[in-house]
């Protein structure tokens, strides 16, 4: 029975850690780029959210836009300061260090939104509006938070439409074009720094998403949710395999698993070193990550 | 004479502080094959992508039907009517035949339209339409070339650019794609072609150029000038 509880925990904090490792590989997958200040972007948006509730009496729906809303123009900043001015579209005017001058840049607006987030809400912890307020459901001998499954089926719906969007429409054609060579994709017509920022935008709104379903869900805002964010997103995204959106979602769900399980089995202090345990494992073993076990296609790639 | 659709004027494009470009000029007239012959590091590829909006040139102007384009996004520059089949082809791997040619079709909108032309494109390439459903990056060479021909045929191009299309191919389908050059060539497409096969190139080529370190060191027509000697320069340069 403990096994079960455990994996049910495991399967709702790894929702969670799917939707930020899918913000994360949108950004790192078309631009080969990590943006180290996505966590931050969180959690600016759930402070203002926070910041709204404190001052009004606005509903659930209402701080979730409000979180989105924040988040998705934190990432239009960072996307301005520190990913388009290093765009590598003209291969011969970017400085080589273009890649690591971004990463920094990033880590920058990283301390610049923690200090803004804490300078709005200084105090250690605040309430968040609950997703809900009653007990938990029973399902025999195991017990089942109400807030767990809205977080699984928000997820679960997010990601169904996120597929969609990638699969069947003209801008997924152009994102999933951009993910497998910017240098074609421009070549085809797409125009590519509008398409990233677009992107940028679309995984801004995923974390703000995520970073209002795991703060609603534990009625609870620290700042740490920005670290935490970030380090469990490509934590998610490096077991997944850099830039495989499917790897994204399942490298979420194992890491939520393994916590879980790891906790109960071993004990809290351990479950962390469990988890970078699992990832040096895989890079040593595989280093593409789960999704090179799901794709043989890339291997084909330059043969003739 | 027919006009000429693509002018370069004067051309200079650098990496850092190596000019590859050192002030190339040339022309391409409407409805011709032109071809760009020259031994490896001769600034082909940097020539087409500086057409293409990929590099950026310090100098220089490049008008296609008159208009500077110079400079200008790669996007930009599709939706005006140039369109690269890049060296290596670079198809998109992980989607699919038909998703490839819905990605060239990027810059149209007319949606009909798009779907006719794929048909068409269809028809032309059967191979291309037995594995639509399938990644291209499962298709062999020769295939993925040709889906890279088809993907810049869907933008509906007034030029085609081709850069090394026989690039590590084998010789019976190095004939065919020169096969499906002159046929769309016979169906009015303009095409400048960069070529290391100089022997193919000369015998589809209606004019052609020799370029050496970042420069043009001969213009003519094929028979001006004898075969072996464009086909040593191309190769060695003519330094060697």
């Amino acid at each position: 029975m403990d096994f079960a509880q455990n994996t049910l925990d495991g399967l709702t904090s790894g929702a969670a850690y799917a939707l930020l490792a899918v913000g994360f590989t949108l950004i790192f997958g078309t631009l080969r780029r990590a943006n180290l200040a996505y966590g931050a972007c969180i959690l600016f948006g759930v402070y203002i959210a926070t910041w709204v509730a404190q001052r009004s009496d606005a509903g659930l729906a209402t701080l979730a836009l409000v979180a989105v809303a924040a988040c998705v123009l934190a990432g239009a900043y960072v996307e301005r300061l520190c990913f388009a001015p290093h765009r590598e579209r003209r291969g011969n005017q970017v400085a080589s260090g273009a890649g690591i001058a971004a990463m920094v840049a990033s880590f920058a607006l990283w301390m610049q939104f923690e200090e803004a987030a804490t300078l709005l809400l200084p105090r250690h912890m605040y309430a968040f509006p609950a997703l809900y307020e009653g007990a938990p459901l029973a399902l025999g001998p195991l017990s089942l938070r109400v807030e767990a499954i809205v977080l699984f089926a928000a997820t679960a719906c997010l990601l169904a439409v996120l597929w969609l969007v990638l699969q069947r429409s003209r801008f997924g054609v152009a994102v999933r074009a951009l993910i497998d060579d910017p240098l074609a994709a421009g070549l085809c017509g797409i125009p590519v720094a509008r398409v990233f920022a677009l992107v940028f935008a679309l995984a801004s709104a995923i974390g703000g998403i995520a970073g209002f379903l795991v703060v609603a869900a534990h009625g609870q805002v620290t700042p740490h949710l920005g670290m935490w964010a970030t380090l469990k997103g490509m934590l998610a995204m490096m077991i997944g395999g850099l830039g495989s959106l499917p790897g994204a979602v399942l490298g979420g769900f194992l890491l939520g698993l393994l916590e879980s399980h790891s906790q109960w089995y071993l004990g809290p202090q351990s479950r962390d070193l469990i988890a970078y345990l699992l990832l040096f494992t895989l890079l040593a073993l595989r280093p593409g990550g789960l999704a090179s076990w799901m794709t043989r296609w890339t291997s084909t790639r330059s043969a003739s | 004479m027919s006009e000429v659709l693509l002018r370069i004027d004067d051309l200079v494009t650098t990496y850092g502080k190596i000019e590859a470009l050192r002030g190339v000029s040339l022309e391409v007239r409407q409805g011709s094959i032109t071809c760009l012959l020259g031994p490896n590091g001769a600034g082909k590829t940097t020539l087409m992508f500086t057409a293409a909006g990929i590099l950026r040139p310090q100098r220089g102007s490049i008008r296609l039907a008159g208009e500077e384009i110079a400079g200008r996004a790669p996007h930009a520059i599709v939706a005006r009517g140039i369109a690269l089949v890049p060296e290596n082809r670079l198809v998109f791997p992980g989607m699919s035949v038909r998703e490839n040619l819905q990605a060239g079709a990027y810059a149209r909108t007319d949606g009909v339209e798009i779907e006719r032309d794929m048909e068409r494109l269809f028809e032309r390439f059967p191979r291309l339409q037995e594995r639509a459903s399938q990644p291209a990056g499962t298709l062999s060479g020769g295939e993925q070339q040709m889906l890279a021909v088809a993907r810049a045929l869907m933008s509906r191009p007034k030029l085609l650019l081709m850069d090394e299309p026989s690039l590590g191919l084998a010789p019976l389908v190095v004939e065919e794609i020169f096969r499906i050059v002159r046929a769309l060539h016979a169906e009015g497409v303009t095409i400048f072609l960069v070529e290391q096969n100089a022997h193919m190139a000369l015998q589809i080529a209606e004019h052609f150029y020799l370029m050496e370190q970042g420069k043009v060191t001969f213009s003519g027509n094929p028979g001006s000038l004898a075969e072996d000697e464009v086909v040593r320069r191309a190769y060695l340069g003519s330094t060697a």
